[in-house]
């Protein structure tokens, strides 16, 4: 009897998972079926219905993406070098320091999750005005480098790492550098990989302040340019978006593949869901 | 360890290096929205190289900026930032926001008696319309459009109506769209007659008809809507009994997007959409289609829309100076003429349309014509202070009347209450 429910509790989580996972791929296939075929199938399936890659080479031309891929990447690895560098020297310094202040400087260093930065677009801008750098990809990272989210995560993760560890490295005579990199950073590798996923996709797909803080095609990313096919007026183009997204998103899409399971590991133990 | 630090630091190097580089030539910035299609923006970067060409002094940057919410934010932005574009297209109805927030300056400042009489004057004066406060002008008319209809020809024939007679009037419509109506054999409805889209911005096609009623929406000062009025209520109930009375409108709310591709794929005989389609249907539709005005209610009228050029405070005289030559140069016959060719837009004046490159094109594809013909009707896009929030109630309002929850007069009545709410420390 216990052996039958619990056969069909496993069944039931089975189909359950199928059925989520069905319905996060959906739009995913479509996007590949609108992609990969005319126009006059966007709507219409037929397992039959001619290939082409007319909407791939319609969308390529339509906005130098070449350039716009290189500067997504300059951008999203510069923002997440930068916020593991500041977040983990700050997260440290929450997590095992006593300074005066501590607690306050803590909760205003939260305050940052509780605004949305949409808000502080015209206060940044001036910043980036002040500093010269209107227009370039630095200008696009910098609003971002210094993390709240990320300074709280880590300063978990530190805390939970037992102070015995620390001590040993201590005796062995490390310095707090050397403590930082060679016990907190690796036994926090999880939370690392997780943040950086988040941190990763978030800023790859931004798209507003990307587009108020620059002005040319060698800093723009690649939302800017895919945003051309979401013009409301005319109507809308599904086989050319498909095509543009599944470009744009591709790199990103293959580098999850290749990892799939260091991330969901990762995911596992840093609880970050 | 060492070499790990001397990494990480090189590579931040390379990236700083690499992202720093920007040009700084002294030019004219000029942020343009896209909101038709990839051949707006290549054709804007052609005209602006082609001024340079022109003016050898001058250096014009033309910056996309999104759609049109996008480019009115990244504009705001700029503004308040203390780094002003001296120029920017933006969405005409947004002329009271840019007034009120004191971004915009107007163009009577830098323009002489003799260009408020011959180029002001010159523009058609729906266009105008939006385009002025209290007769001073705000803004100049660029990428401006105008509903009209569209129909199946085919589908004309098959019902028995002559193709070259489409409908000229409400009853007519109506008429036309019942005997287009087609079941099929199981029953259920293979085509529906006309679709006037109500997803999206419905308050746009929505004025179409409350025009064509002979109603007014606002009070063309921005402080004052007419939404509770017996016209507007009429008009609106129009629009519903398409769908809820007469059956030859899909019910429920119709999205604006997916609309010609469902008179593409013959979902629907008749369609109401923009002029801006003009060359996406020529494109794609796999018949024969004809355009029209969109049919008299009580008179013709239609809403018009679309963006234009405003300038902004803050921009020294030299390149306040330049940036009116630009613009007049922009509206002028032959590239107002290659810009409605290339878009579908509506070249903005009457002179546009004289050109020998605007002949050859009108008199192989008369449709165009229609837009151009139907201005003599077309009024104001609706506009307040606070049009965000003040459009979003009216567009909510009709969007629960095409969805069945509410009656036309309580959705406008309630819709007037809270647009009032808004628009009195306005007045």
């Amino acid at each position: 009897m216990k052996t039958l429910s619990n056969f069909l509790g496993e069944r039931l989580n089975v189909i359950g998972a199928w059925l989520l996972a069905l319905l996060w791929v959906t739009p995913l296939l479509y996007a590949i079926w609108a992609a990969v075929h005319p126009i006059e199938y966007e709507a219409n399936f037929d397992i039959f219905a001619p290939l082409t890659t007319y909407n791939f080479t319609n969308a390529w031309s339509q906005a130098p993406f070449a350039r716009y891929l290189v500067n997504t990447v300059l951008m999203t690895t510069m923002i997440v070098i930068s916020q593991f560098i500041l977040c983990t020297f700050v997260a440290f310094a929450f997590a095992r320091f006593e300074f005066p202040f501590k607690n306050i400087l803590f909760a205003l260093v939260l305050l940052q999750l509780l605004i949305m930065p949409d808000i502080l677009i015209v206060e940044n801008y001036k910043t980036i005005r002040f500093l010269g750098i209107m227009d370039t990809i630095l200008a696009i990272g910098l609003p971002y480098m210094a993390s709240g989210f990320g300074i709280f995560l880590l300063r978990q993760t530190f805390k939970s790492i037992p102070k015995e560890l620390d001590d040993a490295a201590r005796i062995d005579g490390a310095g707090v550098l050397r403590i930082i990199w060679n016990v907190y950073v690796p036994l926090s590798m999880p939370t690392f990989v997780a943040y950086g996923l988040v941190s990763v996709s978030f800023h790859w797909n931004n798209f507003l302040w990307p587009l108020i803080i620059t002005n040319s095609v060698e800093t723009r990313p690649l939302t800017v340019g895919l945003s051309i096919f979401s013009m409301s007026e005319a109507g809308v183009e599904w086989a050319t978006i498909s095509a543009g997204t599944l470009m744009t998103t591709a790199p990103l899409f293959i580098a999850f593949l290749i990892f799939q399971r260091q991330f969901i590991a990762s995911f596992m133990t840093a609880g970050i869901k | 360890m060492i070499k790990t630090y001397i990494k990480i630091i090189s590579l931040f190097a390379f990236i700083f290096s690499l992202s720093s580089f920007s040009a700084k030539a002294v030019e004219l910035e000029f942020y343009f929205p896209v909101a038709v299609g990839g051949a707006a923006a290549t054709t804007v970067e052609e005209l602006s190289n082609k001024y340079m060409e022109l003016n050898p002094g001058v250096t014009i940057k033309p910056i996309y900026a999104g759609s049109y919410t996008d480019a009115t934010t990244k504009a705001i932005t700029a503004a308040k930032g203390g780094n002003p574009p001296p120029m920017a297209v933006l969405i005409a109805i947004d002329i009271f926001k840019f007034y009120d927030e004191d971004l915009v300056m107007p163009w009577d400042d830098i323009l002489t008696a003799e260009e408020k009489e011959n180029w002001i004057g010159g523009f058609y004066s729906a266009f105008m319309k939006n385009s002025q406060i209290d007769g001073v002008t705000y803004g100049i008319p660029f990428q401006r459009s105008t509903p009209v209809l569209y129909y199946n020809k085919d589908a004309f024939r098959e019902a028995g109506l002559d193709p070259e007679k489409p409908p000229q009037n409400w009853a007519e419509q109506l008429e036309y769209a019942k005997k287009l109506t087609k079941k099929g054999s199981d029953g259920n409805i293979e085509r529906y007659g006309i679709r006037i889209p109500t997803k999206g911005f419905p308050s746009w096609l929505t004025s179409g008809l409350i025009y064509q009623n002979g109603g007014q929406m606002t009070n063309g000062l921005g402080t004052e809507t007419f939404l509770d009025t017996p016209e507007v209520i009429e008009a609106v109930q129009y629009l519903v009994d398409l769908s809820e009375k007469h059956k030859v409108m899909r019910p429920g709310t119709l999205e604006w997007g997916a609309t010609p591709k469902a008179f593409f794929e013959g979902q629907t005989a008749m369609m109401w959409t923009t002029t801006g389609n003009l060359t996406n249907v020529r494109k794609n539709a796999p018949f024969d289609f004809g355009v029209a005005m969109l049919p008299a209610g009580k008179s013709f009228g239609a809403p018009t829309g679309g963006g234009n050029f405003y300038i902004f405070k803050g921009t020294p005289e030299a390149e306040l100076q330049a940036t009116k030559d630009f613009v007049k140069w922009m509206t002028a016959p032959d590239q107002a003429g290659v810009w409605t060719m290339a878009t579908g837009y509506v070249a903005p004046r009457p002179d546009a349309w004289e050109t020998q490159a605007m002949k050859d094109y009108v008199a192989d594809f008369p449709p165009a014509l229609v837009a151009k013909e139907q201005l003599a009707y077309a009024d104001a896009e609706f506009s307040t202070y606070e049009n965000p929030k003040t459009v979003k109630i009216f567009n909510t309002a009709l969007e629960n009347v095409m969805s069945g929850s509410i009656s036309p007069a309580d959705a406008m009545k309630q819709a007037q209450i809270d647009i009032d709410k808004i628009l009195k420390d306005y007045r």
